[in-house]
């Protein structure tokens, strides 16, 4: 066994990819990522700073990095943008009133040169508070077409409280990654 | 000083003698061992060089384009061979990215990426547009950059949906303003720009937003998921909730129960005390809420403005003598003045 195939075959044993979660404060990312791994969602305290959790999601590893939304904070984001595969962009459906900050957030988080080859997952969070706005109206707020030719993206209508379209998000963005990096067996 | 810098030097000669011998050894060692295998580094160097080739390639199909213009059919033909080859360009980097250093990738990504533009200008430009297509989007995203940011941020008003009949006050001054909401479903509530009310809300919500209120005093039932409290000046808030986030607060008391720590950001003169809401039921909103056990969180907040070990100054334990005791709606019941 010469040493391409030993190095070949570590490279697709390991499979894994770096999933950022961003998003204004109270979107909802920590408790996301903490429902996906099952975990207890009823005390989560405002992110100060940020939590890494690695997931097996089917064949995968996922390093997925929650970092906290706080206006003070947001600047930090920056230094976790390096070897981003999967961008995960959490909005919280009910607060109408800060759209206009979720939109230039995000516009300026898509100008990063580092994030350019990252599939982006937008989350409509909190589909389950009545009053929400659904995933369709969100992308025509936050004029997601306007990347059809740039980016792979993809939005989806979910509810970190029930658990209802994380894993349809998650399919999607795991997918659309190993598509680009791995190919798909 | 001299002493140490002459060292230093001493040093620096090794090193190089050390470096130029490894140079020496190891340009000697493809000679000694023929048939090793491909290392990594080679097979890097060698997708580099037919990556780099096949680019130049489509840079060229890419500027012949302009030359057969003319003839509609030939350009699109054109046109496809050239995705194809950008297409085929992108799967050798997908086959080669177990072995590629992941710089390798990123770069090889951002020129394909760059390839797939300049084609996509050129398609745009050179293909003229068909009478259905979308002739305002162009125009509108170009505004949109060049608008000042003013401007830019009004835009998304004009295609905002228009949902205002979701329930919470706003605009409103010096008014008793009271919502009862036990045993129907309530999603998000709002209160937005108020100014010397008193606010009462009976029963529980999903999700609170407070913005812009001065001279207020807001007292609200539990709220199941969170409460976001952005620009209040002198007032009083006493709420009951699982996560609490308080921004540009001003001479502000809060009376809270909450689950996870409470928040504070470009905040100061914020004082904290528990809970002390009142009404007929409100027991069972709590317990259905699971806001009925004192979590002492109240008093564990954290000034994302003040990162250090030592208390912050923009907030404070509101003195017992100074709080305002128990407050119960149902007692105020024949104040109500319902608007």
């Amino acid at each position: 066994m010469g040493l391409l195939s030993i190095i070949r075959k570590m490279k697709r044993k390991e499979k894994e990819m770096r999933i950022l979660m961003v998003g204004l404060d109270n979107s909802g990312k920590t408790t996301i990522v903490l429902k996906i791994n099952g975990e207890d969602t009823s005390v989560i305290s405002p992110t100060l700073g940020f939590n890494i959790k690695t997931i097996t999601y089917q064949k995968y590893t996922l390093n997925i990095w929650d970092v906290g939304g706080q206006k003070t904070i947001r600047s930090y984001w920056r230094n976790y943008f390096e070897q981003t595969d999967g961008l995960v962009w959490v909005v919280d459906s009910s607060d109408l009133r800060r759209l206009d900050d979720c939109k230039f957030e995000l516009d300026n988080l898509l100008k990063e040169e580092r994030l350019s080859g990252a599939s982006l997952l937008i989350l409509a969070n909190k589909q389950d508070i009545k009053g929400a706005l659904t995933p369709e109206e969100i992308a025509k707020v936050l004029n997601l077409e306007a990347m059809d030719k740039s980016r792979h993206w993809q939005i989806v209508g979910c509810s970190a409280y029930t658990g209802e379209g994380l894993l349809e998000g998650f399919d999607w963005l795991v997918h659309d990654i190993a598509s680009r990096i791995y190919m798909l067996d | 000083m001299s002493d140490h810098s002459s060292t230093a030097m001493d040093e620096e000669a090794e090193k190089q003698r050390k470096h130029l011998a490894m140079v020496e050894r190891l340009s000697k060692r493809p000679q000694s061992r023929p048939n090793k295998p491909e290392s990594s580094s080679e097979s890097t160097s060698s997708f580099l060089s037919r990556f780099s080739d096949l680019k130049t390639s489509i840079e060229t199909q890419l500027a012949q384009s302009h030359s057969i213009a003319s003839d509609a059919a030939q350009l699109k033909l054109h046109f496809q061979n050239t995705s194809q080859s950008i297409s085929n360009l992108e799967k050798l980097v997908a086959e080669n990215s177990y072995l590629l250093p992941s710089y390798d990738v990123r770069t090889s990504l951002k020129t394909i990426d760059d390839l797939k533009h300049s084609l996509q200008n050129l398609t745009s430009t050179l293909i003229p547009k068909k009478k259905f297509s979308f002739k305002n989007k162009p125009t509108k995203k170009d505004s949109a950059i060049h608008q000042p940011p003013q401007n830019q941020i009004a835009t998304p008003h004009s295609d905002f949906p228009t949902r205002r009949d979701s329930p919470g006050f706003a605009n409103k001054t010096g008014e008793l303003l009271i919502e009862k909401l036990r045993g129907s479903e309530v999603g998000e509530f709002a209160l937005s720009d108020l100014h010397s009310c008193e606010v009462r809300v009976i029963g529980s919500v999903r999700a609170l937003f407070v913005h812009r209120l001065r001279d207020c005093r807001v007292y609200v039932g539990p709220v199941t998921g969170s409460v976001l409290i952005e620009e209040a000046e002198g007032s009083i808030f006493v709420l009951a909730s699982h996560q609490i986030r308080i921004h540009a607060a001003k001479r502000s008391d809060f009376y809270l129960r909450v689950r996870s720590r409470p928040i504070i950001e470009d905040s100061n003169g914020v004082r904290f005390a528990p809970y002390c809401l009142r009404y007929e039921g409100i027991e069972e909103d709590l317990r259905g809420a699971g806001l009925d056990a004192e979590t002492g969180n109240w008093a564990n907040v954290d000034d994302f403005r003040w990162l250090r070990a030592v208390q912050s100054p923009n907030w404070s334990i509101l003195p017992d003598n100074e709080r305002i005791g128990v407050v119960d709606l149902s007692n105020l019941k024949n104040e109500d003045k319902e608007i």
